[in-house]
């Protein structure tokens, strides 16, 4: 390739383009999503076919039925799939569905702590630890957990998160394993996650209770195969996070609903930095074409 | 014997009862109890993690190489974050026996654990993670190159996923009827063909692929054949 | 001979560097934000209010995570010493966090329980339920007990071949459990969700209740595609067959919708990639400083 300093006029500057520092491309993702979420830019969402499907699965469970929720994910992705867990914890408790937490993830834990604290308690406060809600916590061994809850719950968490065994809680005294619930909802980040509830869970006990998830853009590639036949709803990014509030908050507003609005407030900044992703692209081979020598040759 | 036949028989066996759990009813129980101690031996694996990372440290401030004051740090912090864990210092009480120290809750936001979570573990992974999202942009402008037709396709689709994820898609082409002949047309809906479809099509083949290898490479482990796992020595 | 060769005689004066003014101007933006952050909480009597209410750990750990969040950001301009005490804290913190869940949440109630039930139920689960067979249940936890204490000898500098016993019982298990798993969920199920109908009928229901069935053109678009696109994936994948005439036409199309599969993918990713950052911009202008 010809050097761009040789290069005269538009055509030279486009060349000389191509080789600028990274940090002024750095310096301009960071001003376009820090300037709308200063300016507060918020848009209009429409629910796409998957993030429907999903409100729908958890639609049909049966009042009073229980749930089981896994915070399979850490920090790292929760800006994703936090806006997720929210609207999913105040789904289900908007419909009286009994709640079980735990997490394949140790820090995943923490994240479902967090959401019991923030959103199931304010929204929900006549909901109750051990009648309509169980913290189990977390427990190594990744997709073993998963096959030993299949055949035996109470071996793979003989007691909850504050060491209550389960035959004292009212909730699970009598829960065998994973058929007990009545949809596995798995909020993922990588492995474990998503996939492994689909292998171990819906392969071991395939018409005992529905899976639905909520993944990272990076993973849900992955699960694409698995919806809709053995994942009954998936929703995707943040947009899928976005799409999901909507509908439950249409139908079950909540009395704050900032707390089910993150995913909506976290869409504001992604129009203008995917435009200036697809402005770096054309730049990027503007520069490309720019810096080839006349003629064609390479 | 004891480096190759007993590691090689135990890897068989545990193998073998895990498959035969799934088939044969009353094998489950063995199935269930394998399982258990494998996940045992997962936490243990945390604990051999954290060991190996104190060693390495310590070799690095014992020899004093280049950037042996960050070791320093890594081991101080980790120290003060697995003193206060293990020991459960200033951990929430338990309800009905406050009265022993350990049955209290060490990971609640109101412990100090849980302050070191929420203020010094959660920001710092999310921000390291959040480094990527400049590193992706510097990528696209300096690799993203529309050479030959299957990078055209590549990036033709990731415009066309890029601008119907935002409000740009409906605002393109958002105006035109879902009931018309040209809805095909609608940014949304190219990208729901896209995803539910081809990008469907494409993973799936991924993932046949992948588990007919996984398949082989369990049962050359399971009878035996693959003895990669063994020392050299 | 090579000019870069000669020798130290013709050294050059040292050049005087200029102060460097960078970091003193980050210094001025991070105090200009420092009183930017009070002055906002004094102005506005409801933030002031509500920062009275946070304890004094709260506010001190929302600057804690912003001077981290800072720092980890710093990196983005120059590899530096904050940052680096940043990465380092982090590897210590989160080396120690995953060791003391998987302590507390599996090796006490599921190891150590089994072990000594009684001085665990004395001293850390008080709520913990008596076995109905206590001797079988000591018996069997020696196994993972004698493993786990195999496992840690890899950090012994010699005997390592200890430490294969576990790791083989890890890998067995894996193997067994995947086994079955990948070839249930990931391979017959996969190929039986391509076997959809190629030809797609839809059912709509007008007002009066009467159903209708139809022919569905984007439904039959949407299966030939899938069909089409599983099976010249893997024909790319074919690599024992030499591509040429079908088998290379078809490798061909795999290639192109494997492209079109990581261009979505890629769009995907970008969009999780923006909502992290996003999430660590809200942090820094509405918890630490209160704008936005």
């Amino acid at each position: 390739m010809t050097n761009p300093q040789y290069i005269g006029g538009i055509r030279g500057f486009f060349a000389r383009l191509g080789g600028i520092d990274r940090r002024w491309i750095f310096l301009a993702m960071g001003l376009s999503i820090a300037i709308p979420i200063l300016l507060k830019l918020r848009f209009p969402e429409y629910p796409g076919p998957m993030a429907k499907a999903t409100f729908a699965a958890v639609e049909s469970v049966p009042e009073g039925s229980t749930v089981l929720l896994s915070f399979d994910y850490d920090p790292a992705s929760a800006a994703e799939l936090q806006p997720m867990a929210n609207a999913l914890v105040h789904h289900c408790a908007s419909r009286n569905l009994k709640i079980v937490f735990m997490a394949l993830w140790p820090l995943g834990k923490q994240q479902a702590d967090r959401t019991i604290e923030t959103v199931l308690k304010p929204l929900h406060p006549g909901y109750s630890e051990g009648t309509d809600y169980v913290q189990l916590g977390f427990q190594a061994g990744n997709e073993g957990v998963i096959k030993v809850m299949a055949t035996n719950l109470s071996k793979q968490f003989p007691n909850d998160a504050n060491g209550k065994p389960l035959g004292d809680i009212p909730l699970l005294k009598n829960a065998k394993d994973l058929g007990e619930f009545k949809l596995v909802a798995s909020i993922s980040a990588g492995y474990p996650g998503a996939k492994e509830w689909v292998q171990y869970g819906n392969g071991a006990m395939p018409d005992a209770f529905e899976v639905v998830s909520g993944s990272t853009g990076v993973q849900v590639g992955q699960l694409l195969p698995y919806y809709p036949k053995q994942m009954e709803g998936l929703l995707v990014a943040v947009k899928g996070a976005a799409e999901y509030e909507m509908l439950v908050e249409g139908k079950y507003p909540a009395a704050n609903p900032e707390l089910l609005g993150q995913g909506r407030v976290r869409m504001g900044p992604q129009l203008v930095a995917h435009l200036l992703m697809i402005a770096l692209i054309v730049l990027g081979n503007i520069a490309m074409i720019a810096g080839r020598p006349r003629g064609g040759a390479r | 014997m004891m480096q190759r036949t007993i590691p090689i028989a135990i890897l068989c066996l545990s193998g073998a009862i895990m498959v035969a759990a799934y088939f044969i009813s009353s094998a489950q129980s063995w199935g269930e109890t394998v399982t258990t101690w494998f996940n045992i031996l997962a936490a243990v694996a945390f604990v051999l993690g954290a060991g190996n990372l104190i060693a390495m440290n310590l070799e690095k401030i014992s020899s004093q190489r280049a950037g042996w004051g960050y070791a320093a740090i890594t081991l101080v912090s980790f120290a003060f974050m697995l003193v206060v864990g293990l020991f459960k210092i200033g951990a929430v009480p338990n309800d009905k026996h406050p009265d022993i120290h350990f049955a209290g809750s060490y990971d609640s936001a109101a412990s100090p654990f849980g302050w070191m979570y929420d203020f010094v573990m959660s920001p710092l992974t999310a921000t390291m993670f959040a480094l990527l999202a400049f590193y992706v942009a510097s990528a696209a402008f300096r690799a993203f190159r529309a050479k030959n037709t299957e990078s055209i396709l590549l990036l033709g689709t990731a415009f066309i996923v890029l601008l119907a994820q935002t409000a740009a898609g409906m605002f393109l082409t958002g105006w035109i009827p879902e009931e018309s002949a040209f809805a095909f047309l609608r940014l949304d809906k190219i990208k729901a063909g896209i995803i539910e479809h081809v990008q469907t099509a494409g993973m799936r083949a991924i993932m046949i692929g992948i588990a007919l290898g996984i398949a082989a490479m369990s049962l050359r482990l399971i009878l035996g054949i693959d003895r990669s796992y063994l020392s050299k020595n | 001979m090579n000019e870069s060769m000669t020798n130290n005689a013709d050294e050059k004066p040292p050049v005087r560097r200029r102060p460097n003014l960078l970091w003193f101007s980050l210094a001025v933006l991070g105090v200009s934000l420092c009183v930017l952050r009070v002055a906002v909480a004094a102005q506005d009597g409801d933030a002031a209010s509500a920062e009275a209410a946070r304890t004094l750990w709260q506010s001190i750990g929302v600057w804690v995570a912003a001077f981290m969040t800072l720092g980890i950001f710093s990196f983005l301009y120059k590899d530096n010493p904050l940052y680096k005490v940043c990465e380092s804290m982090l590897i210590g913190v989160s080396a120690a966090y995953w060791m003391v869940s998987a302590f507390w949440s599996t090796l006490v109630p599921q190891l150590f329980a089994k072990l000594s039930p009684t001085l665990v139920k004395t001293y850390a689960m008080p709520s913990l339920t008596p076995s109905e067979t206590p001797e079988l249940d000591f018996m069997l936890a020696l196994v993972p007990l004698v493993l786990g204490g195999m496992l840690l000898w890899r950090l012994a500098p010699k005997g390592q071949w200890i430490s294969v016993w576990p790791i083989a019982m890890v890998i067995g298990v894996t193997a067994g459990l995947r086994l079955v798993s990948a070839l249930e969920s990931d391979f017959l199920a996969q190929i039986s969700a391509t076997m959809r109908p190629l030809v797609a009928f839809e059912t709509t229901t007008d007002p009066a209740g009467v159903a209708t069935r139809s022919f569905d053109f984007w439904g039959t678009v949407g299966g030939f595609v899938g069909v089409i696109g599983v099976l010249s994936v893997l024909s790319y994948f074919l690599f024992s067959v030499e591509h040429k005439g079908v088998v290379g036409k078809s490798a061909r199309l795999g290639i192109w919708f494997l492209m079109i599969t990581f261009g979505g993918a890629f769009g995907l990713t970008v969009m999780g990639r923006i909502t992290l950052l996003a999430q660590r911009f809200e942090f820094l202008f509405k918890d630490w400083l209160g704008i936005g």
